[in-house]
């Protein structure tokens, strides 16, 4: 069994394991029998529905055209900021405090005063979601420049490579498995503060699809969005997944233990 | 005697700790490294070796005292001073040919001329075929062997090897140590090497720098008296060989003794 599974490799397990997620789900709706619990069929078949009207693809695509741009953002301010406190003690001291205080906050909860600051609009929205963003990707930036090799950064300067170019050719490469794995947890608190921020402010996107399918008990509606949200973050982890390994092919391998659904 | 190449007056390190006490790890050591002398130092670990070469590298400030090279007060690293680290320090995201090329390139040779140049020390080393190959999938050994190409490919007029085959296993650093002489036999470049194995320090010196611990003072300078080119199996029955050895043991014990004593 261990090794007919291990035969099939992880794009048959995954599908596996999601089909048992499924089975299970239908089984325990059809059990249950609670209007809020649906069987995964009845779920699964609005989900063609919704992605066919052109108004819900709509709210979809302009929720991730935000995700996106807050996103973008995130990495060009957080990026330069993490390396900068790996390598100068000074900016790591004046900046870490602030870093670990505003970690654990939900970003989504500062929605409300940026929403008096910046309205109900994409603005807001695209501000929370590059404050949840930028917190794990200077976390990750900030350890991967503290964790550069000193004697790189010597064999680097005995070549003669000057202070900015080591910053680039050195530092940057260096912490580059790092910032990705960063940029990794970024994408999943995106995601997240994405959705969160739509359903706070509800005037567009998929958060605000979702909560009007329960607001009118269309509870089908409601599982099949979070079908379709965990389908977008699935893809895009994908996708994001190979585009790292690609990047970064020439790391020792120690970061690939946590990924989920890498090797079976 | 003409100016030497290295020389190294009244040498002193001082570490603050982290509970801000200062630890005196260097303490007024006095040496003279000729031009295309091989020069050990040294002595047990934790005895500041390493960070006196770093000294003269350039990448550590000393707290007192003064390191000239060819009469010129080192201030930074410098082209002129290669070093080789234990760790191997090859850039991970470059390829073997590209981590060897990486110096010339810095220093504004021609992309064309700087391959050609590192193919060649790549098939010194023994591995012209591994060109393509990332550090990752190359053993300690090979690792070592790139990180010696890439610093002789700039040309420095020092080498300086910190602990170099320290991480290797005992047959691979036979192996690097009989290269590293022959390399070395053939162009005399200076060369400071910091280790802590008695045999090692013998076998490549022409003078080994005894150091004591904590702080790092200089216990002897043994002078290293043997024919070149040495080949190992010559020097193990070479009544001389041993007596170095003897000698050498013996003051490192010596040291541990002071140490444990102190």
């Amino acid at each position: 069994m261990k090794s007919a599974l291990r035969k099939l490799g992880p794009a048959a397990s995954t599908v596996l394991s999601l089909g048992a997620l499924l089975v299970l789900w239908e089984i325990l709706a059809r059990l249950a029998q609670i209007d809020g619990f649906p069987p995964a069929t009845e779920a699964l078949v609005q989900v063609p529905l919704i992605l066919g009207e052109r108004e819900s693809l709509a709210s979809i695509g302009a929720s991730l055209w935000r995700m996106f741009l807050g996103g973008a953002l995130a990495l060009c301010f957080a990026v330069p900021v993490g390396l900068a406190m790996g390598r100068n003690k000074r900016i790591a001291q004046a900046l870490n405090p602030v870093l670990t205080a505003a970690y654990p906050i939900p970003k989504a909860a500062l929605m409300p005063i940026i929403m008096l600051w910046f309205g109900v609009g994409d603005l807001s929205k695209v501000l929370v979601i590059f404050l949840g963003v930028s917190l794990p990707l200077i976390y990750h930036s900030f350890h991967g420049a503290h964790a550069v090799d000193e004697k790189l950064l010597w064999s680097a300067m005995a070549m003669g490579m000057k202070p900015v170019a080591r910053l680039f050719k050195v530092v940057l490469p260096s912490a580059l498995p790092d910032v990705l794995l960063g940029c990794r947890v970024g994408l999943a608190m995106a995601l997240i503060v994405m959705i969160s921020s739509e359903m706070i402010a509800r005037q567009s996107g998929a958060g605000d699809l979702l909560f009007n399918a329960l607001d009118m008990a269309l509870y089908g509606d409601v599982y099949a969005m979070i079908v379709i949200l965990a389908a977008i973050g699935f893809v895009l982890d994908w996708v994001f997944e190979r585009v790292r390994r690609r990047l970064v092919h020439w790391a020792e391998s120690r970061q690939d233990a946590m990924v989920p659904g890498g090797g079976v | 005697m003409s100016e030497p190449m290295i020389a190294i007056q009244g040498l002193t390190k001082r570490f603050s700790t982290a509970d801000g006490r200062k630890h005196l790890a260097i303490d007024d050591v006095n040496v003279e490294v000729a031009e295309g002398e091989f020069v050990s130092i040294l002595g047990p670990s934790g005895c500041g070796k390493s960070t006196l070469l770093y000294m003269v590298g350039g990448f550590v400030a000393p707290s007192a005292g003064a390191i000239t090279v060819q009469g010129r007060p080192v201030t930074g690293p410098g082209p002129d001073r290669g070093p080789v680290f234990q760790e191997f320090a090859l850039f991970p995201w470059k390829t073997v040919l590209e981590n060897v090329m990486y110096g010339l390139r810095q220093q504004g040779v021609s992309k064309a001329e700087a391959e050609a140049r590192a193919r060649a020390l790549l098939d010194m080393v023994h591995l012209k075929d591994f060109a393509d190959f990332y550090p990752k999938e190359l053993s300690g050994g090979m690792r070592q062997r790139v990180a010696i190409a890439r610093t002789l490919a700039y040309q420095p007029q020092i080498l300086l090897m910190d602990e170099p085959f320290g991480a290797l296993d005992a047959h691979t650093r036979t192996v690097l140590q009989n290269e590293l002489l022959g390399i070395w036999e053939r162009d005399r470049k200076t060369v400071l090497f910091v280790t802590h194995g008695v045999d090692e320090a013998v076998f490549l010196s022409d003078r080994v720098v005894v150091m004591t611990r904590a702080p790092g003072r200089i216990k002897k300078v043994v002078e290293i008296d043997l024919p070149r080119p040495r080949v190992r199996a010559e020097l193990l029955v070479n009544r001389r060989y041993q007596e170095y050895i003897v000698e050498l043991e013996q003051l490192i014990e010596d040291v541990h003794l002071e140490a444990a004593g102190a």
